[in-house]
């Protein structure tokens, strides 16, 4: 079990394609001052699109990249210069990383192989994680890698990974590579097997969806810096600014440009009282205006009228979703299952649980805060 | 398939698939042609080897020079063992000694090499040691032919005499392997090529494979020996097998720093015997024709083109048997040094 610190963390690249021939780095760093701490046994997901330095900030963690400043602490013990062979941790890789030349089974010694343990213990811990991964697990072991489908080889990966009891889980994307169908069942699979370890996670992802189902709080990341970190509710109802309101939710929030004048907000002509707490809050102005899809009141008096574009169901949610335009910004709105097909719809943002950002730069000047269900 | 099959409906594209194979089968021709004559020449007799036109089939074949070799192999023929200047096997046997250390040494160098400069190195120096081992394999061998030559006199200094310690009047201490094996041996134990076809290889291997087994705990060593090693079978069997051919066949190097007769290997064993073949000659006239009767002699028991011709096949036989061995190996190398 382990606490992991991240304090400060800068590192630059300079593989060949990063670098001119004289060493100069052609980019930016891909990690700048990125600080991140993990309790013990928590889940937490790094989430961000790609290029965004969530996998070299796993590597640094694991120790496979040496950060250019800052320092990595497990358990309030600093790591830093400790090389990956001696941190103990475990890793997924997202394209599984199997030892090619080696059967499964082998795959699975290899560790107590390099370590001088014991025969027997590698069998034995091979039993048991054969026995954690469940049905057909024991029939991958016989087999050579490239003999195994992706899912296949995942499950391997998954295995060689908790077969030596880590200290610290880190995965790196490790079901983006399946099939939509496979990645709903592998995804279950590993958040059972997280439950049941209780073990310290980092997980790496770019879908916020599967950041959302595994994490205990979920760290947005952009261009090398950590945006905000926090559980879902804080993250979908006080998004620190517009990039995590824009990249949490699916489908996600509407930003329509808004102007704040007299307690009064103007969208495309049409104008409504703002709540007073808002108003309050508000300076007058140019906003932009960030509504969930939920957050819209469907066919009311005062409404703007949107013209659709579609109309999407999705009955194991009971809900539909009208996609249209308004303002020249898309619009989600969120609707009853039966809702009919209607050229456009008459709707009014719930002023009060909307998120308000300047319009210029990307602060956050209102959010909602998370809904009090209970 | 170098065009798919269902373009070949058209006649174009069948005429041009019918000149590609017709280019290869020049190709092929011309690459077989040297041997067929080899051996044929091989099996006809002194007089016929030597006629013109040359015959494009042994009138009389005769085993006649492979009995020759046969018995200086042997060593009881003393009218040719007189043209050698020890036994025939002894050549061979520096042949091996020669190619067996080039390819001990220098198989793990170049691959170590390639390995380090491939996943252990990162950034500029990746980039500028890449490129200075690469840049080996731009100078011409005429150009490090004299350096080279001057280096196994007194390594590590290209001169001619090792030059004074500065203030005193003896010269630095060098080593001289000039006249050993070494001396062919040390120059090709790393080769630029090989160096180039082991990185292109190991850039192939995945980054996480090594990173996934770093965390296992794998040491860098161990990585290599039990993960990357057997991955990289077929581009060893490449390297080793074109280490091994240039080694055995390598002929004006060794002519160069190795004097000593019995020290030279078969490749250039074989030059002096057809030197000494054409330049026999003397000054005497009782010796003139007692050596005119010895080449009689030896003319009529095969030691022509034809005796050479059965030594050049030896010669080659080693090379021919390690394609043998590692074909399979070889091909897939081929193709992987020609997609990737």
């Amino acid at each position: 079990m382990a606490r992991v610190d991240v304090e400060d963390v800068v590192k630059s690249y300079d593989t060949a394609d990063a670098v001119t021939i004289t060493g100069r780095p052609l980019r930016p760093p891909a990690l700048n001052h990125v600080t991140l701490s993990i309790e013990d046994g928590e889940t937490v997901c790094v989430v961000g699109p790609s290029g965004c330095g969530k996998s070299t900030l796993l590597k640094v963690v694991a120790g496979l990249e040496t950060p250019d400043s800052g320092r990595v602490l497990y358990d309030g013990e600093d790591v830093t210069g400790v090389r990956p062979q001696e941190r103990g941790v475990g890793m997924v890789f997202q394209d599984y990383a199997l030892y090619p030349s080696m059967r499964g089974k082998s795959n699975l010694a290899y560790y107590f192989q390099v370590h001088r343990r014991s025969d027997e213990e590698a069998k034995r811990r091979t039993r048991e994680v054969a026995e954690i991964m469940g049905v057909g697990f024991d029939s991958l072991l016989g087999r050579i890698p490239t003999s195994l489908s992706g899912g296949e080889q995942q499950r391997v990966a998954i295995g060689r990974c908790i077969v030596r009891d880590p200290s610290l889980f880190l995965m790196d994307e490790p079901i983006s590579n399946l099939d939509a169908k496979l990645r709903e069942s592998t995804r279950v699979e590993i958040k059972k097997l997280l439950r049941r370890f209780g073990i310290t996670t980092l997980y790496v992802t770019h879908d916020q969806q599967e950041a959302v189902f595994m994490g205990d709080r979920i760290a947005v990341m952009r261009d090398g810096r950590i945006v905000q970190v926090g559980t879902f509710d804080e993250l979908y109802y006080d998004p620190a600014n517009l990039y995590v309101a824009r990249f949490i939710g699916s489908p996600p929030m509407t930003i329509l440009p808004a102007r704040v004048e007299a307690r009064r907000v103007t969208v495309e002509g049409q104008g409504w009282d703002l709540p007073d707490d808002v108003a309050d809050m508000l300076p007058s102005g140019e906003v932009r205006v960030g509504v969930r899809p939920e957050g819209w009141a469907l066919d009311s008096a005062d409404g703007v009228r949107i013209p659709l574009r579609h109309v999407e169901r999705i009955p194991t949610e009971r809900a539909s979703f009208l996609y249209g335009e308004l303002a020249g910004a898309s619009v989600a709105i969120a609707a009853p299952l039966d809702y009919p097909e209607t050229e456009s719809v008459q709707a009014t943002p719930d002023w009060g649980r909307a998120c308000y950002f300047s319009a210029e730069g990307e602060d956050t000047l209102r959010a909602p805060g998370a809904l009090e269900l209970f | 398939m170098l065009f798919p099959r269902v373009g070949r409906q058209q006649w174009r594209v069948r005429a041009a698939w019918w000149g590609v194979v017709a280019i290869l089968c020049i190709g092929i021709l011309l690459h077989l042609f040297p041997f067929y004559f080899m051996i044929i020449s091989s099996l006809k007799s002194s007089f016929e080897v030597l006629a013109f036109p040359p015959t494009w089939w042994p009138e009389h074949p005769t085993l006649a020079a492979w009995r020759l070799v046969y018995s200086l192999v042997r060593g009881n023929n003393a009218a040719a063992a007189a043209l050698l200047d020890g036994p025939l096997g002894l050549y061979f046997k520096n042949s091996l000694f020669i190619a067996g250390f080039t390819l001990f040494l220098g198989v793990p160098i170049t691959s170590f090499a390639a390995y380090a400069n491939s996943k252990l190195q990162r950034g500029a120096i990746a980039r500028w040691s890449f490129i200075f081992f690469i840049g080996t394999m731009m100078m011409p061998d005429a150009l490090t032919l004299i350096p080279n030559f001057l280096l196994t006199r007194n390594w590590p200094f290209p001169l001619p005499t090792p030059p004074m310690i500065p203030g005193t009047s003896t010269p630095f201490p060098t080593v001289r392997i000039w006249d050993t094996a070494w001396a062919v041996i040390l120059p090709g134990v790393f080769s630029g090529f090989n160096f180039l076809l082991f990185k292109g290889f190991f850039d192939t291997i995945p980054d996480s494979v090594i990173q996934a087994a770093r965390v296992d705990g794998g040491s860098e060593f161990n990585i290599f020996r039990r993960i990357v090693l057997p991955m990289s079978v077929p581009v060893y069997a490449v390297a080793v097998w074109g280490m091994f051919s240039s080694a055995w066949d390598q002929f004006l190097w060794p002519l160069i720093v190795l004097q000593t007769p019995s020290k030279v290997p078969m490749s250039v064993e074989i030059y002096t015997l057809i030197q000494k073949f054409e330049q026999v000659g003397t000054t005497n006239a009782q010796q003139a024709f007692a050596q005119s009767q010895q080449m009689q002699q030896l003319m009529e028991a095969g030691l022509s083109w034809n005796g050479l011709m059965v030594l050049g096949l030896l010669q080659s036989l080693p090379v021919f048997v390690a394609f043998l061995v590692c074909r399979e190996y070889l091909l897939r190398g081929i193709r992987i040094r020609g997609l990737k």
